[in-house]
């Protein structure tokens, strides 16, 4: 297979690649055919039929099934490893320790920004329950599994800590030398908040708290690997067969790039857990080369939930100041949080600094490691976790000056983006806010009678933006043509399940003027496809649907001449309908591409497109406002979402369908961050109490509302880039919890500061406010 | 998880012979058993299937008017029953709470009551808990917000079965096949205490099998329901349930019973609410005595006490139901 690639490699380098000057600038589209439309998925067949090849799905001839032995102790040194009963099982192939040639390798940095490296792939210092201690791989899984405990594991069981606040005490069990620690809080001010509450008529102060979310992505983790000789092929549940995979398993096997191929059509559910190069990867790439077989090493649902990523959690708390015409005059932020283990949490300040006008901010963040499982990115990290602090802050601000919640944002609404100082190219918060609300019926619901007993009903607000979703350079993609307005479209871009693939080939099609039927793409294929940074933040559309539109108008415009110049008339009167370019003011003047082509000599044209770079003198940012009913029962503390309504803001809307699925998807993962999700450490033995799908509540399609909307907030934005697009994957997930928590007020009186606001949270809430 | 002996019973006797040896386990609807074993709570040497044992499967009215459940009849065919739906309310919406519609479909009468604990501790295999033969409940200074808060101790688990909660509000009866012969024995007395036996929840003995549930007749004045609080829509254990059984005349409630899911190891009566309503005529007043009445008695652990108020919500919620 692989050597079909590399022909089919060697013979597009050789085709035709007219070059692009890089001053030529595409006009921005006025009217489109395709692109804005509500199209099904190109690949919805695969999807629902189960044709998809997941890495879960791949298997190869001699296969083997790698496993894990992860420590069962939140705090512990490895003295010895005893491997022989295992390596004697039935079906062992190849065991793999701390002690094995080439598994001495640093892994997980410390600090600021990651720092220097202070564990490795297996390190003897075990710090949280789910540590790598060993692996095996085997004939079956269940040999492997069986294995596994066989391997007898000599622990100094250490004394552990997973409480932030036990764990920042002089006397705490220390994870690292230097202390737990992440660093010395770090305060980023603007202006003067003491100068901002000073000149407020109001000041108010509360504290917030979150707990921590796992991804609880539905493919787990793992990876297929094959050598070749010295090259490998890894199939991996990634977010970037680039940067995220093939880039670094290079580096760190110290292997040139061009020897590690890595593939991920289809990905199961990442949400910024498979942002990085997997321990698993690695192992099995090392028990493969070991054993001289293939190795499948997917990790068991209880592993991806100790191991592999969470949502910090988060203490916030939060001083504002207003007058009592709605201006803000300062906003202050102190958060405290946990890690876990080692680096790898995301600020929740910026929403602070950037959502409204405010000259005064103040934004202090300290972390603390604790012996839990390390955290990740999370969909759009550190802004769900911000919006559940400062959203329900400015609801109190409104309450307590008595103006309306959506009235008060649109008076600090900007244009202008507070921390970069520079205006965005599309301020879409305004238009979320006012067609949010008119869409909901805000005023309305607000001030409709609520009185039905012990059900309440309430409805509430907030607000988001996302720091990314700007996309931008590098990012590649090939466009083909061939003779018969066939094309094939490249990209090493991922497709989360967002529908990646689908807005491509519609681009394409817009620019090409061909059915987007005539379009088949390819991609997550190192081996095939150019360079796609990983799919993370927002990026993958705005970074690629622009490279595609570059790309293919490169092809068209290569086409075009030709065909100026066999019919006589100017490139600009000729358009491409389907296999046939005709001149608009005299339709008789035609040429099919097989006659262009054959006329040039060639069997196809190709062009890479990409990615320009994002405008100089502007900020590109999506944002959001959305709006929920619920009902209360304070006899139960049942927390039912009536009815959700999500503004969202992307600028142009590329496929209506995806786009929508993107939004009810954000908002659902959101309800389920609010309402339900919740990591339980056990105190006592520093084990996670709630290592399943059972016990860790994500929300089931009971729990979501039936009356669930969205309205797109299209907004025309030529600046960005030249599809006029920006992401839309975060930005929908940000307020949606603090918009069930200010409705959740808004029927009971009592104001959510922790969440998840389960029965327990809203009882205990209802109870103290009754005690008084 | 260990490899096991698969044996497939053809007849009662010949599973009630293959279950009474060390480490062997029943499969009917095998919704839990294949986790129990994964997380290995159970030692399991063999499972013995029933599952084809077509005598043990279906709903029959009884000419007594009582009605007869067979132990492999499933949750799904229970809730759409309208032999059921007609007299015993509660008995169908409990069958219709449970899990998923999977599981609804999959699982058996007979499972669900006799289903092991779902506490976090227990489930876990690297926890030795007190249950599993091990010196301490982790529960009691642990992270308990889902355990017992009646009942409990030495081990706070509470029983996960929403049906059994139906069917002690209903009076039913579970019949048992084992190596000595049939017996019948009243629900209440077929669950048992941690206190007499920390390792079992049932009074169960090896090669015992429940065959079916009885439930007896009702008069023509008596109503029932069933409420399941859960902190999602499906697949969720209850963290309060409630069944009520009221016989209710012109003149006041003849009869009740109440029993509560969620909050102990056993469905839960709680008598001292029956007899707040008894004799009398339901109204607000008299089902928030009731709601108060039940709670008397509970010893909530650190992180529970807001059963109490759940409880009392969901028992005036089902009593109010009825006026």
């Amino acid at each position: 297979m692989t050597e079909f690639y590399d022909k089919l490699e060697e013979s597009f380098r050789n085709s035709f690649e007219p070059s692009s000057p890089p001053d030529d600038k595409m006009p921005p589209w006025t009217e489109t055919q395709i692109v804005g439309k509500r199209l099904q998925r190109v690949d919805a067949y695969e999807r629902v039929s189960g044709k998809a090849e997941y890495t879960y799905d791949v298997n190869l001839p001699d296969m083997v099934y790698g496993a894990i032995l992860r420590c069962p102790h939140a705090h512990a040194i490895v003295k010895n490893v005893d491997t022989s009963a295992a390596e004697k099982m039935p079906g062992v192939v190849g065991v793999l320790t701390g002690k094995s040639p080439g598994t001495d390798i640093p892994w997980y940095g410390v600090g600021y920004g990651g720092g220097p490296m202070q564990s490795k792939l297996f390190d003897s210092h075990c710090r949280y329950q789910g540590e790598e201690v060993a692996a095996v791989a085997a004939q079956t899984p269940y040999q492997a599994y069986d294995a596994l405990k066989a391997i007898k594991v000599d622990y100094e069981v250490l004394s552990f800590v997973v409480d932030q606040d036990e764990a920042i005490k002089p006397d705490a069990p220390k994870l690292f030398d230097a202390g737990n620690s992440t660093g010395k809080p770090m305060p980023n001010q603007r202006g003067s908040v003491e100068k901002g509450f000073a000149e407020a008529d109001v000041v108010l102060e509360e504290t917030f708290s979150t707990s921590v979310q796992l991804h609880a992505a539905m493919e787990a983790h793992g990876s297929v690997v094959k050598w070749d000789g010295d090259k490998i092929t890894i199939w991996d549940s990634t977010q970037g067969v680039y940067d995220a995979s093939m880039l670094t398993f290079a580096r760190t096997m110290k292997m040139p790039y061009n020897n590690v191929r890595v593939i991920c059509h289809y990905v199961g559910g990442a949400f910024g857990a498979k942002l990085e190069l997997g321990k698993y990867t690695v192992m099995a790439a090392l028990l493969a080369r070991k054993s001289g077989r293939p190795v499948k090493l997917m990790l068991p649902r209880e592993d991806t939930m100790l191991a592999v990523g969470n949502r910090p959690n988060a203490r916030m708390t939060v001083k504002a100041g207003v007058k009592k015409n709605g201006t803000l005059t300062a906003l202050q932020l102190t958060n405290v949080y946990s890690p876990g283990a080692y680096s790898g949490a995301a600020s929740v300040g910026f929403l602070f600094q950037e959502l409204y006008k405010c000259p005064n901010v103040m934004v202090t963040e300290s972390g603390i490691y604790t012996n839990v499982g390390r955290a990740r990115a999370f969909r759009a990290p550190g802004f769900p976790t911000g919006a559940w602090a400062l959203e329900q802050m400015m609801d109190m601000l409104a309450e307590k000056i008595s103006m309306d919640p959506v009235e008060f944002r649109l008076k600090n609404f900007t244009d202008v983006s507070q921390s970069r100082k520079m205006p965005y190219s599309s301020a879409g918060l305004k238009n979320c806010l006012t067609e949010g609300a008119k869409k909901f019926g805000w005023k309305e619901a607000r001030a409709a009678n609520k009185d039905t007993g012990h059900i309440k009903r309430g409805v509430g607000m907030a607000a988001g933006l996302w720091m990314m979703g700007s996309g931008g350079p590098p990012y590649t993609a090939e466009v083909r043509m061939f003779a018969d307005g066939g094309v094939t479209l490249k990209t090493g871009a991922m497709d989360l399940g967002t529908g990646t693939k689908t807005v491509a080939c519609m681009v394409a099609a817009e620019e090409l003027g061909v059915p987007v039927e005539n379009i088949r793409i390819l991609n997550a294929d190192t081996a095939i496809t150019p360079y796609a940074s990983s799919s993370g933040g927002s990026m993958t559309l705005a970074s690629l649907v622009p490279a595609v539109r570059r790309g293919a108008w490169i092809v068209k415009r290569q086409i075009m001449d030709w065909a100026a110049e066999a019919l006589g008339v100017p490139a600009d009167d000729l358009e491409i309908r389907r296999d046939t370019i005709v001149s608009r003011s005299n339709p008789d003047k035609k040429r099919t591409l097989e006659q262009l082509f054959r006329a040039k000599g060639v069997m196809d044209v190709i062009a890479i497109g990409n990615r320009e770079p994002n405008p100089a003198n502007k900020v590109v940012m999506p944002f959001s406002a959305q709006f929920a009913e619920v009902e209360v029962n304070t006899m139960t503390g049942a927390v039912k979402v009536l009815r959700l309504v999500g503004a969202d803001d992307s600028a142009r809307v590329v496929n209506l369908k995806t786009y929508e699925n993107q939004v009810y998807g954000g908002m659902l993962q959101c309800l389920g961050y609010g309402l339900l999700e919740k990591r339980v450490m056990d105190r006592k033995t520093g084990k996670m109490c709630n290592p399943n799908l059972y016990d860790y509540k994500v929300p089931g399609a009971l729990d979501v509302p039936v009356d669930l909307d969205v309205v797109p907030i299209d907004l025309k934005d030529n600046e960005c880039n030249n599809v006029g697009s920006k992401g839309i994957g975060e930005p929908c997930h940000v307020p949606t919890a603090a918009a069930i928590a200010n409705a959740i007020f808004n029927a009971i009186g009592v104001r959510p500061a922790h969440s998840p606001m389960d029965n327990r949270t809203i009882l205990e809430l209802l109870g103290k406010k009754k005690r008084g | 998880m260990n490899n096991f002996a698969y044996v497939k019973a053809g007849s009662l006797a010949e599973a009630i012979k293959a279950l009474s040896t060390k480490g062997a386990w029943l499969h009917a609807g095998g919704t839990d058993l294949l986790g129990c074993a994964r997380n290995e709570i159970l030692p399991v040497e063999k499972v013995v299937s029933i599952t084809s044992l077509k005598q043990l499967k279906g709903i029959a009215a009884q000419p007594d008017g009582s009605i007869k459940i067979g132990a492999l009849t499933s949750p799904a065919e229970i809730a759409a029953s309208k032999a059921v739906a007609a007299k015993y309310a509660a008995l169908a919406q409990a069958a219709a709470a449970v899990g998923t519609p999977q599981i609804r479909e999959q699982g058996t009468i007979g499972g669900n009551v006799c289903q092991r604990p779902r506490c976090w501790y227990f489930r876990n295999s690297d926890i030795q808990c007190l249950k599993k033969g091990g010196t301490m409940c982790y529960a009691v200074t642990g992270e308990n917000q889902y355990h017992a808060i009646f009942g409990g101790g030495p081990c706070f688990f509470v029983h996960p079965s929403d049906i059994a909660v139906a069917l002690t509000a209903l009076q039913a009866q579970i019949s048992i096949a084992g190596p000595t012969g049939n017996k019948a024995v009243k629900i209440e007395n077929f669950f048992i205490s941690p206190k007499k036996n920390v390792a079992k929840e049932n009074m169960l003995l090896p090669g015992e099998i429940v065959t079916d549930i009885r439930i007896p007749p009702v008069s023509g004045t008596t109503k029932s329901s069933f409420r399941k609080i859960a902190a999602r829509g499906s697949w969720d254990s209850a963290l309060v349930s409630v069944a009520v059984a009221l016989e209710i005349e012109t003149d006041g409630a003849r009869s009740v019973r109440i029993a509560l899911g969620g909050v102990g190891p056993y469905p839960w009566r709680v008598e001292a609410a029956e007899k707040m309503i008894v004799g009398k005529k339901l109204d607000s007043t008299v089902a928030a005595a009731a709601a108060e009445a039940a709670v008397s008695g509970a010893m909530p652990l650190r992180d529970n006490a807001y059963k109490l108020d759940m409880i009392r919500g969901a028992i005036e919620e089902s009593l109010m139901a009825f006026i």
